[in-house]
């Protein structure tokens, strides 16, 4: 009986959407653009979100990374004993004082960078050789797909094995098993055991664990690399080269608990900063990056949703002027309808209905719009977006909410007229 | 006629217009009474309260003091979703323009005050189709109105307002905006409607359809100025 009713005022709205089509699809507009806009900005924002957040599980939110680096140029011209050889970064002091000295450490992994150029028969190729534990895999979820890992034996041995990623199977162009071939790092040569089984590291990744933006990683055991290559790094560039040496290029620091990560880090900081006279290391706290994100995250949204909302109130005035058009130009009807027995409230009913038939209907298109926008601005750029099936939800609800607040002021004005005078009208 | 009760009555009903000393005064202090089944004719200069009278009897407006009985009952203190379901309930109204709703067929404007009384549809149409067969327009139920005459609309109009079954059918010059030949038709229906026992009030300029009623209230500016009973009325044409 309600329910009929009810059904039977929704089909008098839609009727008149129906009746001034043109009129009801431009004032449904705002409501498109409103909604649309929403959708589309929740898509990129939460794929975005999404994105940084996997990048920075990728790097393990226990974990803490530290890189050497080369220190500013002016530092080093004061270190005149060495003109030739330029020694800087961590060194195995400050990793076994570390682990002595902070108990919430669980581990403490050791990397040597070994910046040899790589060779495949007479072909170069590009590369990033890294010297890690069998650990350091497990750390940063590298998972072998083909082949195998590094085993225990593999570092006791110093085996002359790597890893490496598919991309870098490209390379070598050629269609037999990389697994099993022998590569040259500088004149060393090394045996392929395994196959990484993601494509590569995220952006964010690459970033925090110093590797450069084209080269692909190859993964040796860390005492074959000490023992074949050792600290010195000698670098031929163009005309130029560089001899220096660094002890450790790269430690990473897992915490015991998610709740030891920050004051480890920064008691790390104070202890680097006493025990070296120049800043050559950086320490980066993928937690303390999540946090930071998460907080410039939520700063976008809120001016995503300041945005939205503007677009969604000129919507809903473009809603509220053409309904108020509608009622001074249905005022006969109103009359009518009143003195067979209209109380205000049917009238009001009425004309909602009407408001919410067009917001809704609007928003559900704004829905549509915004998905399809969305997947416009994935295709067009480099954004990831993420459709949720709860946006058609939460489109209705804007829809409903816009429609309530801009509809009920004509509502009433149609409910609170005279129905003498109304009748009058022609 | 012996058993008959009035439908309306009127004690002491004034109405007034604007506040302070810009008060004018519609109607003052009439009293009059409405039998059932009575067809009463309600004649006076324009100007004389006729409309302000119409108003107040169909429940559209409250007068300022005094009380307007409806079927026994004091309407006049009603609020307005009181004096709506008043106006669903007992009263049919029929306008010099029919005020029909051009965007409904002629079978939903005839439904519009079940709508509003809540009857469910399927009872609704069958009530209206009823209705509409009964001023001779079955075969119009889809037309709008814009696709009817004038005389057809304003049968529409007469069907609509016996939807309900109302106690009082109020009009205002129902032929007003009809030629003579469709008006008398018209008000041939208002006569069967008063033989059938409607209670019928009927504003009108027009002495010739004043004449034919068996009862007339004159005003003048806002009072009674003439009641002809039916009788009277007779005995003041055979004078003549």
């Amino acid at each position: 009986m309600f329910l009929e009713r009810v059904i039977e005022v929704w089909g008098l709205g839609l009727r008149n959407i129906w009746r001034n089509k043109l009129r009801s699809f431009l004032t449904m507009l705002g409501m498109i653009f409103g909604v649309g806009s929403v959708i589309a900005m929740l898509s990129v924002g939460a794929g975005a979100r999404h994105e940084i957040l996997s990048a920075i599980q990728e790097l393990g939110i226990r974990n803490i990374i530290v890189n050497s680096v080369k220190p500013p140029e002016e530092t080093t011209e004061e270190t005149t004993e060495d003109v030739w050889k330029d020694k800087y970064g961590l060194t195995f002091e400050d990793a076994d004082y570390i682990t002595a000295a902070l108990p919430s450490v669980e581990r403490l992994l050791r990397v040597n960078r070994i910046p040899k150029r790589i060779w495949y028969r007479s072909k170069r190729l590009e590369g990033a050789v890294l010297g890690v534990a069998p650990e350091y895999l497990e750390t940063f979820a590298l998972d072998v797909s083909r082949g195998r890992r590094f085993t225990e034996m593999d570092s006791r041995i110093r085996a002359r094995v790597c890893l490496v990623r598919r991309s870098f199977v490209k390379q070598l162009n050629t269609t037999e098993d990389a697994i099993g071939m022998w590569i040259k790092i500088g004149t060393q040569p090394f045996q392929i055991i395994g196959l990484l089984a993601d494509e590569e590291f995220k952006s964010h990744t690459r970033e925090a664990l110093a590797i450069d933006g084209v080269s692909q990683e190859i993964y040796i055991p860390y005492s074959t690399s000490m023992h074949i290559f050792g600290t010195a790094n000698y670098v031929q560039r163009g005309g130029s080269h560089e001899y220096s040496e660094i002890d450790l290029d790269q430690i990473v620091i897992t915490a015991k608990r998610d709740e030891d990560v920050f004051i480890t880090s920064r008691i790390l900081k104070t202890m680097l900063d006493n025990m070296h006279e120049k800043v050559d290391y950086n320490i980066i706290v993928p937690l303390e990056l999540m946090r930071q994100r998460e907080n410039t995250s939520r700063v976008f949204n809120l001016v995503m949703i300041l945005i939205a909302s503007i677009s969604l109130l000129v919507g809903g005035i473009g809603i509220a002027n053409i309904m108020l058009a509608s009622i001074t130009e249905r005022t006969k009807e109103i009359g009518i309808r009143r003195a067979l027995g209209a109380r205000r409230n049917d009238i009001v009913w009425q004309f909602l209905t009407e408001t919410l038939a067009i917001a809704v209907i609007g928003g559900l298109f704004g829905c549509l719009a915004g998905i399809a926008g969305t997947q416009g601005i994935v295709a067009l750029t480099s954004w990831k977006a993420i459709i949720e099936p709860h946006y058609v939800g939460l489109s209705l609800g804007i829809s409903l909410t816009v429609g309530v607040v801009f509809g009920i002021y004509p509502a009433r004005r149609a409910a609170f007229m005279d129905p003498i005078k109304a009748l009058r009208r022609e | 006629m012996s058993e008959s009760r009035p439908v309306i009555e009127l004690r002491g009903l004034s109405k007034d217009y604007g506040s302070g000393d810009s008060t004018i005064t519609v109607l003052s202090e009439l009293s009059l009474s409405i039998e059932e089944g009575e067809f009463v004719g309600v004649v006076g200069a324009s100007g004389s309260g006729k409309t302000t009278l119409m108003n107040i009897l169909g429940c559209l407006d409250s007068p300022t003091r005094g009380n307007y009985l409806l079927n026994g009952t004091d309407v006049s203190g009603y609020n307005d979703d009181q004096l709506s379901r008043i106006r669903n309930a007992s009263i049919g109204f029929v306008f010099q323009s029919f005020n029909l709703v051009e965007q409904l067929t002629v079978l939903e404007n005839v439904e519009v005050p079940l709508f509003y009384n809540r009857t469910p549809r399927k009872h609704r149409r069958a009530i209206c189709m009823e209705q509409i067969e009964a001023v001779g327009l079955g075969h119009r139920l889809r037309h709008h109105p814009s696709q009817l005459s004038g005389g057809e609309c304003q049968r529409v109009a007469i069907a609509r307002a016996l939807a309900n079954n109302p106690a009082i059918l109020l009009t205002d010059e129902p032929t007003g905006n009809l030629d003579t030949k469709i008006g008398q038709e018209v008000l041939n229906l208002f006569h069967n409607l008063h033989e059938d026992g409607r209670t019928i009030i009927m504003v009108t300029h027009n002495p010739e359809i004043a004449l034919s009623l068996p009862r007339v209230i004159e005003l003048r500016d806002g009072r009674v100025e003439d009641d002809h009973a039916a009788r009277t009325f007779l005995d003041r044409m055979e004078v003549h």
